[in-house]
Order: structure tokens, then C-alpha cells, then sequence
């Protein structure tokens, strides 16, 4: 959807990429400040139980991905519209990657942004990690669009598809791991 | 044997997985080494990555 095929694209599809990522980061920074602030109301509650509350958020995700329970994600059940990206290219592009990555304006259908979002809501981490992480949550949706750049391929969709719950069950369980060795 | 073209190579370089494959072992390295700005980035990516085909 991002990428034309290149015989067609009325401009270069490295500088299309580029806006991209600037969007990804202009909407990624904004909601990593908006968790900072709103993590000083969970500054009173002791660090033992913010630890505990992060790993069962972490464990749940990993339940869901691995199918072992079922849970509505509260997300926006909204698309993007494909128009924002067929009338002013540059602009649209911009956009288009702001909203993706604000993690709130479009689907969030994996569970790892909100045990993401959750962990920095009750570590209470200085305000730089927390810009880091809502930087590197931008980025990480970036190389997804630089990789399918990059593999001009026509089944890329598909190949992302066919991999997709087994990425989401490793993201997860990765991120469970993680959180596990580094708070307890 | 199936012949390697260019094409086939850069799908297998580019393939989807791979990049939650490495940075799933950089968020635990990090953890273990108590690299916490590395692990929380790492974490940070691997969410971002986990929207992929996601709109």
C-alpha cells in the first residue's frame, strides 16, 4: 500500500520511506510522553507491586498469543483511509506513518505494544528510556516497511501473513523474558 | 538443489521473521546484562516490529 511499483512511482520510494519513518517517529515520541506523564500515577503504589503487575501484563500477552485464553484487545478498530496516501503523496505519507505511530489512531492486533505501554506506564522510568523505547517502537515499525522495500517482492503480504503468529508468540514471550530478567 | 538467485537470497535476507528472531536475543542479552536502556529499546522495537502488515 506504502510502496508503488517503481515504473509508476511519481517519486523515489527511499525518499517515500524516509517520510515514513519521520511520521512513525513524530507520532511514536508523543505517546511515549504522554505514558511518562501518566506513569507518576502509578509512582505511589510500592516497586514490588508495579514489578508483579508488569510481569502478569507480560504473562497475559503471551497467554493470548500462545491461544491459551481469550482477550479483546482495546484497540481502534479503525483503518487508516487509503485516500491519505493518493492525494498529496509526501504529505500523505507523513501522515500516514504519524498516525501508525501513535499505536492508538489504527489496529494494535498484537499484544506486545500494550504489554509495551504497560511496562513503561508502572516502571517508572526517566523520561529518555521512555522517549528511547517510543522511539525504537516507531523504528521497529519502520524496518517492517524498509524490509518489504527492500524485498521487492509481489507475495511479500503473503510471506508476512504465513510468518505472522509466530513472530507475535516469539515478540511476546521475548518480551516476557526480558522484563523478567531485568525487573526481578 | 534449487539454484540461489538474486531474488531468492534477497527474500531470505528480508524475510519477516528474522528480525524478531534478533531482536528478541538482544531484549534477553540486555536483560541478562542489566543493559536496561538497550533492553527497553529492544523491547520497543520488538513491539513496533510485531504490527508488521498491520494498518
Amino acid at each position: 500500500m506504502l510502496f508503488s511499483p517503481g515504473w509508476r512511482a511519481p517519486v523515489r520510494q527511499g525518499e517515500i520511506l524516509a517520510v515514513f519513518t519521520l511520521g512513525l517517529l513524530l507520532g511514536g515520541l508523543p505517546s511515549a510522553t504522554v505514558i511518562w506523564l501518566l506513569s507518576g500515577l502509578a509512582a505511589p503504589f510500592p516497586p514490588a507491586f508495579r514489578t508483579s503487575a508488569i510481569l502478569a501484563a507480560a504473562a497475559l500477552g503471551t497467554a493470548r498469543e500462545l491461544g491459551l485464553i481469550r482477550l479483546p484487545l482495546p484497540q481502534n478498530a479503525r483503518q487508516i483511509p487509503p485516500d491519505v496516501l493518493q492525494t498529496r503523496l509526501r504529505r500523505g505519507t507523513l501522515q500516514f506513518g504519524f498516525e501508525l505511530g501513535t499505536g492508538v489512531r489504527t489496529y494494535v492486533p498484537a499484544t506486545t505494544p500494550y504489554v509495551l505501554a504497560s511496562a513503561l506506564f508502572l516502571a517508572g522510568l526517566p523520561l529518555p528510556v521512555t522517549l528511547l523505547a517510543g522511539a525504537a517502537f516507531a523504528l521497529g515499525r519502520a524496518l517492517s516497511a524498509a524490509l518489504t522495500y527492500l524485498a521487492r517482492d509481489d507475495h511479500r503480504d503473503t510471506a508476512i501473513a504465513t510468518r505472522m503468529p509466530r513472530m507475535k508468540t516469539t515478540a511476546a514471550i521475548a518480551v516476557l523474558s526480558a522484563l523478567a530478567l531485568l525487573l526481578l | 538443489m534449487q539454484e540461489l538467485t538474486a531474488g531468492r537470497l534477497r527474500r531470505g535476507l528480508t524475510d519477516p521473521f528474522l528480525p524478531v528472531a534478533a531482536l528478541a536475543l538482544l531484549a534477553v542479552s540486555a536483560a541478562a546484562l542489566d543493559a536496561t536502556v538497550l533492553c527497553w529499546s529492544s523491547i520497543g522495537a520488538l513491539a513496533g516490529f510485531s504490527l508488521s502488515g498491520s494498518v
